[in-house]
C-alpha cells in the first residue's frame, strides 16, 4: 500500500459524509436540480483526487521545506535573524493564501469596494507575519502558551470594543482564512522543526502545536486596527442570489481551471522561493531529497488545482442552493439541523485538518489517534454552523454574543487542560476554516442569509468562519480534559478501540 | 555483572504498516506479553515508478516487546497466524537476545512446538544512528550492497561531539535510526558499504551496531 493509495482511501472516507448528506437532503427537504447534482458529483471526484494528491505533495514537498527552513533559521542562533526571516516568510505565505483572497474579494464585493481586496490581504498578512515570529520566539524561550493566548485575546477584546459590528465579523473571519491549506502544513512543519530539537521531550511535544493559533490572532488584530483607524463603515449590499443557469455541466469546471491555476501558483510561489533561497545558501540537501521535494511541490500544485476546481465548480453553488432552499422552508428548525450536518461533514474533507492530524499522530507517536481528534472537531464545526444559522434566524443575536463567552471559556480552559491540547486546540481553530469549509459552508450561509427575512448578508453571512475557528478551541480542550482525567484514573492503559 | 544469571529472554521487534501497532499489541497481550512500545517510523518500498514519483515511503509502526523465550515464540506464532508475515508487505518480525530483564514478573509460558519462522541465526539486525536526513543515504548504501530495504525511526540525541544551546533551549539534534535486517552472509558487505558512504568511522558521523537475530518472520529472498 503506497502513500497515494493510502491517502486516497483516507480522503474517500472523509468526502463521503458530505456526499451522503447532500443526497439525503435532495431526497427529503431540499430537492435540487439534476445538473447541479451531476456537477456536485464531478466536483466530489475532483476533490477526492485532488485532496489525495495534494496531501502527498504536502508530505514529501511542503513539510520538508518547512522543516529544513525552520531548523536552518534556528541554527543561526541570532534572534533578529529569526524574527525578521519568520516575519518575511509569514507575510508572503499569508499574502498568497487563496482562502484569504477569496474572503477579501467577497468583502470587497459586498462593501462595494469601500474596503479593497488588496488592503485586507496586505493588512492581514502583516498581522500573520508579526504573530508568527512572536510565536516562534515563544517556542524558543519556553513562554507558556496559555498566557500568550490570554494576552493576545485580551488585546483583541479591547480592540473589539472600538470595532464596528461588520468589521468584527470580517476580522475574525480573516483570522480563520489566512491560515489555509498551503500555509498550515508549512507553519506546522516550522513549529515542529524547532520543537523537535528540544531536549525536553515534553516541551518538544507541546511546542509542536500552537503556532498556527498564534499566527491567526495576528490577522484579527491588524484588521481591527485598520477598521478603527480608517473608520470605514461597511455599507451593506445584498448579494443577489441568482438561479444558476443550468445549461452546461462541464463549463463551470473548465472556466475555473485558468483562474484557479493562477491562484495556486501564487500560493505556492512563496514556498518555492523559500526552497530556492534555502537551497542556494545552505547546500545540505541531497539530490535525491531535492528531486523528492520538487515532486512534492508538483503534487501539491496539481492536487490543489483539482481540489479547488472541484470545490468552486461543483460545491459552491450547491452550498448556496441548499442554504437558500432550506431557509425558505416553513419550519426554520431544519436550517439549524442541516447546518449542523453540513458543518460536521464538510470539515472532514478539509485538507489542512488532515495535515494537522498527521502531525498530531507523528508527534505523539500515535497516542492521540485520528478518530479521537476528528470526531470532536466535526461536532464542533457542526455546532458552529448550527449556531450561525440560529444567528441568521434570530436577528437579536449578535456575533459577539457567541465570540466573547466562547473565547473566555476557551481561555479559562487553557489553564486546566494539558498544554499539548491547548496548542492542538488553538491550531485546529485555524485549521478547521480551510478552503473547503470556507467555500462550501460560507456559500451555504450566504444562501440562507439571502433567503431569511431580515438577515443581513454581510453581518450574518460573515462571522461564520469566526465561529468555525472558535468552536474547535472548546471541543478539543474538552477532549484534552478527558485525556487528562482518563490517564489519571485509568493509569496504566489507554485504548481507543 | 556476574550476578546476572544467563536468562532466556527475547526482545521482539515487529515492523508493520501504520495503524496496526495497537491491534498487534492487543493480540500479544492476550497471549501473555505484558508490555509493548509502539514507535512510528517509515519504510521504503522498492518500486521504480513510486520511487521516481517520490512516493516510495510508507508509514510504519515498530512494536517492541520483551518476553521470555517461550512466550515470545508462542506470541510470534500467534501473530504470524493473524497477520501473515509471509505475504509480502505484511510486515517483518524478529527477535534478539536480552541479557537482563527487570520490571516484568511472572512469565506465562506453555510448551509449544516450534514451527515455521526462519530459524537460528540466519539474520543480523543492523542498527545505524545518524543525523536527521542521512537515513536515506544509509538505506541507499545498504541497498547497493544487497539489502532489501530498511525502516527509519525518528529520534533525538547527542553524542559527546555535539552539545549546544540555542536561545534558551537545550538542543538535542534530531537523529534517524535505521533498522536493517540482513542475511548473515550479506551483513559484512552492507556494513562496509554504509561505513564507506557515511564515513561513520569519523567522530560525530553516527554509530552502527549489529545484533544477532534469533528468529525472523516475513523475510523472503
Amino acid at each position: 500500500m503506497n502513500l497515494l493509495f493510502f491517502k486516497l482511501k483516507e480522503v474517500l472516507s472523509s468526502v463521503l459524509p458530505i456526499i451522503v448528506t447532500v443526497i439525503i437532503l435532495n431526497f427529503t427537504i431540499a430537492p435540487l436540480d439534476v445538473s447541479l447534482i451531476i456537477r456536485f458529483f464531478i466536483g466530489a471526484v475532483l476533490i477526492i483526487l485532488g485532496l489525495a494528491i495534494f496531501l502527498c505533495g504536502v508530505d514529501i514537498g511542503i513539510s520538508p521545506i518547512g522543516n529544513s527552513f525552520g531548523s536552518t533559521i534556528i541554527k543561526t542562533n541570532k534572534l533578529w535573524i529569526v524574527v525578521i526571516a519568520i516575519f518575511i516568510v509569514g507575510f508572503f505565505v499569508s499574502i498568497a493564501e487563496p482562502s484569504l483572497r477569496i474572503l477579501a474579494s467577497q468583502v470587497d464585493f459586498v462593501t462595494s469596494s469601500v474596503i479593497s481586496k488588496e488592503s485586507i490581504v496586505v493588512i492581514a498578512s502583516i498581522g500573520v507575519g508579526t504573530m508568527l515570529s512572536l510565536g516562534f520566539v515563544r517556542i524558543l524561550y519556553n513562554i507558556p502558551i496559555n498566557k500568550v493566548f490570554t494576552i493576545l485575546y485580551s488585546i483583541i477584546f479591547i480592540l473589539a470594543l472600538f470595532t464596528s459590528r461588520e468589521f468584527l465579523a470580517i476580522s475574525f473571519d480573516a483570522s480563520g482564512s489566512t491560515t489555509g491549506a498551503m500555509t498550515i502544513p508549512f507553519i506546522l512543519a516550522l513549529a515542529h522543526s524547532v520543537s523537535a530539537m528540544k531536549s525536553d521531550s515534553k516541551a518538544s511535544e507541546e511546542d509542536s502545536f500552537g503556532l498556527v493559533g498564534i499566527a491567526s490572532t495576528g490577522a484579527i488584530m491588524t484588521v481591527m486596527i485598520m477598521s478603527i483607524i480608517s473608520k470605514t463603515d461597511a455599507s451593506t449590499v445584498s448579494l443577489e442570489y441568482n438561479d444558476p443557469i443550468f445549461t452546461s455541466i462541464f463549463s463551470p469546471f473548465i472556466q475555473q481551471i485558468a483562474p484557479t491555476t493562477i491562484e495556486v501558483i501564487l500560493a505556492l510561489l512563496p514556498i518555492v522561493i523559500i526552497f530556492l533561497v534555502f537551497q542556494i545558501f545552505s547546500f545540505k540537501l541531497s539530490r535525491k531529497t531535492i528531486r523528492k521535494i520538487v515532486m512534492g511541490l508538483v503534487f501539491a500544485f496539481i492536487g490543489f488545482v483539482l481540489f479547488l476546481v472541484g470545490v468552486n465548480g461543483g460545491f459552491m453553488e450547491m452550498g448556496v442552493a441548499i442554504g437558500y432552499g432550506v431557509a425558505t422552508l416553513e419550519n426554520k428548525v431544519y436550517l439549524v439541523i442541516v447546518g449542523f450536518f453540513l458543518g460536521f461533514a464538510t470539515v472532514l474533507a478539509e485538507p489542512s485538518v488532515y495535515v494537522l492530524i498527521h502531525q498530531i499522530e507523528d508527534v505523539t507517536s500515535g497516542y492521540i489517534k485520528r478518530k479521537v481528534v476528528l470526531i470532536p472537531l466535526a461536532i464542533a464545526v457542526g455546532t458552529a454552523t448550527a449556531l450561525s444559522m440560529v444567528r441568521i434566524l434570530v436577528p437579536g443575536i449578535q456575533l459577539w454574543h457567541y465570540l466573547l463567552p466562547g473565547y473566555v471559556i476557551s481561555l479559562v480552559m487553557s489553564y486546566f487542560v494539558p498544554k499539548l491540547f491547548v496548542g492542538i486546540a488553538f491550531d485546529s481553530g485555524g485549521v478547521a476554516a480551510g478552503p473547503m469549509t470556507i467555500t462550501f459552508i460560507l456559500a451555504f450561509t450566504r444562501g440562507a442569509a439571502e433567503a431569511a427575512e431580515g438577515a443581513n448578508v454581510l453581518v450574518d453571512g460573515f462571522g461564520m468562519i469566526a465561529m468555525v475557528a472558535l468552536a474547535p478551541l472548546i471541543a478539543l480542550q474538552i477532549l484534552g480534559f478527558i485525556f487528562k482525567v482518563k490517564s489519571k484514573n485509568g493509569g496504566i492503559e489507554y485504548s481507543d478501540e | 555483572m556476574s550476578s546476572f544469571k544467563m536468562i532466556d529472554v527475547e526482545q521482539i521487534c515487529i515492523i508493520i504498516n501504520f495503524g496496526l501497532g495497537s491491534k498487534l499489541l492487543q493480540i500479544a497481550k492476550n497471549y501473555g506479553i505484558s508490555n509493548g512500545t509502539v514507535l512510528l517510523g517509515k519504510g521504503t518500498v522498492n518500486n521504480r515508478i513510486l520511487d521516481f514519483l517520490g512516493l516510495s515511503d510508507i508509514r510504519k509502526e515498530i512494536v517492541l516487546m520483551v518476553a521470555n523465550k517461550k512466550t515470545a515464540d508462542q506470541v510470534l506464532e500467534k501473530l504470524h497466524d493473524e497477520i501473515n508475515f509471509e505475504k509480502p508487505g505484511h510486515g517483518i518480525a524478529f527477535t534478539t537476545s536480552v541479557r537482563l530483564l527487570v520490571g516484568i514478573g511472572g512469565y506465562k509460558s506453555d510448551n509449544l512446538k516450534e514451527r515455521r519462522g526462519v530459524d537460528d541465526n540466519m539474520y543480523d539486525a543492523i542498527t545505524v544512528i545518524v543525523d536527521m536526513g542521512k537515513a536515506e543515504y544509509v538505506i541507499d548504501a545498504a541497498t547497493k550492497a544487497g539489502s532489501k530495504g530498511g525502516t527509519i525511526i525518528k529520534g533525538r540525541g547527542s553524542g559527546i561531539h555535539e552539545t549546544s544551546k540555542l536561545f534558551s533551549m537545550n538542543i538535542e539534534p534530531e537523529k534517524e535510526i535505521v533498522l536493517i535486517l540482513s542475511e548473515k552472509d550479506k551483513t559484512e558487505a552492507i556494513v562496509s558499504s554504509i561505513r564507506k558512504e557515511l564515513k561513520i568511522d569519523e567522530p560525530g558521523k553516527g554509530i552502527l551496531y549489529i545484533q544477532n537475530v534469533n528468529k525472523a518472520y516475513g523475510l523472503y529472498k
